[in-house]
């Protein structure tokens, strides 16, 4: 959400959650704030300093820019320089760096990079362009994935052979589970449960782990954290659906529909988290004719990693963005060396922008 | 003269004929004023006292865009900068780099809106030239404007004169210009009226000027937008800024462009826009004389100056806790995330 | 992860919806949702309305609130 959704007043209901978070005393309540709109967000509002001192905030990996490995870029470098294509990308991944460069270096290559606002646009391109071999950059987690979908199914729609995507979609669950330890309850990604529904988090629920659905507006973030304070005290697990204004039991059964008519889960690496199992998406086989990797002969890439950074710890909430030795010295929005600093939804992009 | 059709051939740059007809029927056509002449360089009178000088180019795309064009631009943009530290602008100069085959017309309505804005500021546009380059080494035409200015008596603006206390105001709502050109492109498919800021702000600063002589800082929110002029500010002065983002005007449209790309009007341009900071006992004055005045009607106070948070500019949000406006740095690229 | 907007459903044709966001206009993919109506404000993400929105924050906060407080 933007500035635009603020609200001047501030009611009844938001200051009593605002004390409630301000005044908890009492074991420490550690909440990772999933999604990177969340912790923008949160930094954006100063929420953090309104936290009492008993409940720490941990950013985890819900950006799909931090998230997605080096080796992708390297692989849409790769399509760009020595494929000849034309990419087409979200504004997110222009800066991220690979292992020699980014998209926005490669562009003063020579290289042909536009960014879109939306993949469908990215279809219109190609359909404009049919001397250019097209490749969209899709990535997100199931609140983007649909949008890549529905792209694709006009393309085929429409005939085109020269649109394809470069997929690094990944969804939630298996990070879900995977971060279950290092937190006591989540901020669930309100966007990603509008597609959802809550099916996700009641089976992280039956695991013990508690969570609300959170909106991005400073009430609903208020009253989300308040909402956790309270819950924890009475010690079950809980799922509250803290944003039912746009999240609904069941979300969108027809994004789901599409993703899967066109997409299949499959491992996935997660950039300083690792590989885990189911954890991403790619095109189906019948799809071969869209999928760049296949269509243009990609071998398999393997990325290197900046030397010295944290970036995967900070993702699992195990250090602090300050605690890394590159933060703010070497590695800054201007010169990123890791992707937390580049996406303005990762944390140390946040802590840089926002608290440094 | 009929310019429809005709187009600028790499002849009328080789300063013969053709570029003497070039001269003669675009330029002189719409620039003609004493001191305009044929002879190499312009003679003038001096003005009294100091003067400031400034130069600045002009690249555009679209050339044409809501509000304006390059040409309106090329002369708002030195003016104003000229306005900034108390000038009365007085001549210009203007240098065109034109792409072979422009089209004559649209140059004719490039001068055109140029003769008309500095008709408006009151100032002299005394000397040209133009050169002409092969297609496809620049981008249709570039423009760079000189000018000079008479600082009025009394006055000492500058970025590092801020002090604590002191009131921040923009002239109008923020980011036109900016988001014009981007939805102008067409690049997102987003469709939005909002028209550019671009205005010559001189007469503005001027009336300001005369009642309240005392102003510490004027600077234009061009390129990098309020954000980008504040943390300067902020830095050069030694000071901290603390602003109130629900006392920054802007304009509803641009809130939704803005809000779909996931961009801050903070950081778009301004071209008819205006930061100044004023001594916190004179910010009514200087509003009331802005707010009657054409193009800055819509004119604010901010935020304010402290001793505190020096070097930066600090938000006060909806719901009362502070945070630092994120420092201006990188193009600006709509975000999905 | 994933920014939003919540703009208004000015006209629905087909599987695509034209939305207005305070004055800011486009056109988005209206196949994630059923039954959309002109009139009916949703939240649009990456050039698709993912959701309906049915109501405020600032009363969806009272109504939790509410139900907190009174456990």
């Amino acid at each position: 959400m933007t500035a635009a959704n603020d609200k001047k007043h501030v009611s009844g209901a938001v200051e009593k959650a605002r004390e409630i978070i301000a005044t908890y005393r009492g074991p420490k309540i550690r909440i990772m704030e999933v999604c990177g709109t969340h912790t923008h967000e949160i930094f954006r509002l100063g929420i953090r300093s309104l936290l009492s001192g008993d409940i720490s905030l941990i950013s985890g990996p819900g950006c799909p820019v931090c998230v997605t490995p080096v080796s992708f870029i390297d692989e849409a470098l790769m399509l760009a320089l020595e494929k000849g294509c034309t990419i087409l990308t979200f504004g997110d991944l222009v800066r991220v760096p690979g292992s020699e460069m980014s998209l926005q270096t490669a562009r003063g290559k020579g290289a042909s990079v536009r960014v879109v606002y939306s993949p469908l646009d990215a279809e219109e391109y190609a359909r404009e362009h049919p001397e250019e071999k097209v490749v969209f950059l899709s990535v997100g987690f199931e609140t983007t994935t649909p949008s890549s979908c529905i792209a694709l199914e006009k393309a085929i729609g429409d005939g085109l052979d020269n649109f394809s995507l470069l997929c690094a979609n990944k969804t939630m669950p298996a990070a879900y589970r995977a971060m279950m330890n290092t937190t006591d309850a989540y901020l669930y990604p309100g966007h990603v449960c509008a597609i959802q529904g809550l099916a996700d988090c009641r089976e992280m629920l039956d695991l013990g782990m508690s969570g609300v659905v959170a909106g991005f507006t400073a009430p609903e973030l208020l009253t989300a954290l308040a909402v956790i304070v309270r819950k924890t005290q009475e010690g079950t697990p809980f799922l509250v659906n803290c944003y039912p204004r746009v999240v609904t039991e069941e979300g969108s059964p027809e994004a789901r529909s599409i993703v899967e008519q066109y997409m299949k889960p499959c491992d996935s690496v997660w950039r300083g988290i690792g590989k885990m199992e189911a954890s991403g998406m790619e095109l189906k086989d019948a799809y071969a004719a869209y999928d760049a990797r296949k269509k243009y002969c990609l071998p398999v890439i393997s990325g290197r990693e900046a030397k010295g950074c944290r970036c995967g710890e900070v993702l699992q909430g195990a250090c602090s963005p300050r605690d890394c030795p590159l933060f703010g010295r070497v590695c800054t929005p201007e010169h990123p060396t890791g992707a937390c600093m580049v996406s303005s939804e990762g944390a140390c992009s946040a802590f840089y922008l926002y608290q440094r | 003269m009929n310019l429809t059709g005709k187009t600028v051939t790499l002849a009328h740059g080789a300063g013969g004929k053709q570029t003497a007809e070039l001269i003669g029927q675009v330029f002189r056509a719409h620039f003609s004023n004493p001191y305009f002449t044929a002879d190499d360089a312009a003679v003038l009178p001096a003005p009294d006292g100091r003067i400031a000088m400034t130069t600045d180019g002009f690249i555009v795309s679209p050339r044409f865009f809501r509000g304006g064009n390059i040409g309106k631009l090329s002369i708002c943009g030195t003016v104003n900068d000229l306005a900034c530290m108390g000038a009365k602008p007085l001549y210009l100069t203007c240098a065109f780099v034109i792409e072979e085959g422009f089209e004559m017309d649209q140059l004719e309505q490039i001068a055109g809106a140029m003769e008309q804005t500095a008709k408006e500021a009151g100032v002299a546009i005394v000397a040209g030239d133009t050169k002409v380059a092969g297609k496809g080494q620049v981008d249709g035409v570039f423009i760079t404007t000189t000018g000079v200015g008479r600082i009025m008596e009394n006055v000492h603006t500058s970025g590092s004169l801020a002090k604590p206390g002191d009131h921040v105001l923009v002239t109008g709502d923020i980011g036109r210009h900016g988001c014009c050109i981007l939805l102008e492109r067409d690049e997102f498919g987003i469709e939005a009226e909002v028209n550019s800021d671009c205005a010559p702000l001189w007469h503005s600063v001027e009336a300001v000027l005369e009642a309240v002589p005392e102003v510490h800082v004027i600077r234009d929110a061009t390129r990098g937008g309020v954000g980008t002029v504040l943390y300067e500010i902020a830095q050069e002065s030694g000071t901290g800024i603390f602003l109130d983002p629900d006392a920054i005007p802007v304009d509803p449209s641009v809130r939704g462009v803005t809000g779909m790309l996931g961009l801050d009007p903070l950081y778009l341009a301004c071209e008819g826009t205006l930061v100044m900071i004023v001594p916190p006992e004179k910010s009514d004055q200087v509003l009331e004389i802005l707010r009657a005045q054409k193009y800055t009607g819509g004119a604010a106070v901010i935020g304010q100056v402290t001793d505190t948070e020096t070097g930066r500019v600090v938000m006060r949000t909806a719901i009362g806790t502070q945070t630092y406006l994120p420092q201006p740095g990188n193009e600006l690229l709509p975000r999905i995330c | 992860m994933c920014v939003g907007l919540s703009a208004r459903v000015v006209k629905v044709n087909g599987s695509s919806a034209l939305v207005d966001a305070s004055g800011a206009r486009r056109e988005v993919s209206a196949k994630l949702l059923a039954d959309l109506a002109p009139g009916d404000y949703v939240m649009v993400h990456a050039g698709a309305a993912i959701a309906k929105i049915t109501g405020e924050d600032e009363d969806e906060a009272q109504n939790l609130m509410e139900g907190l407080l009174t456990l």
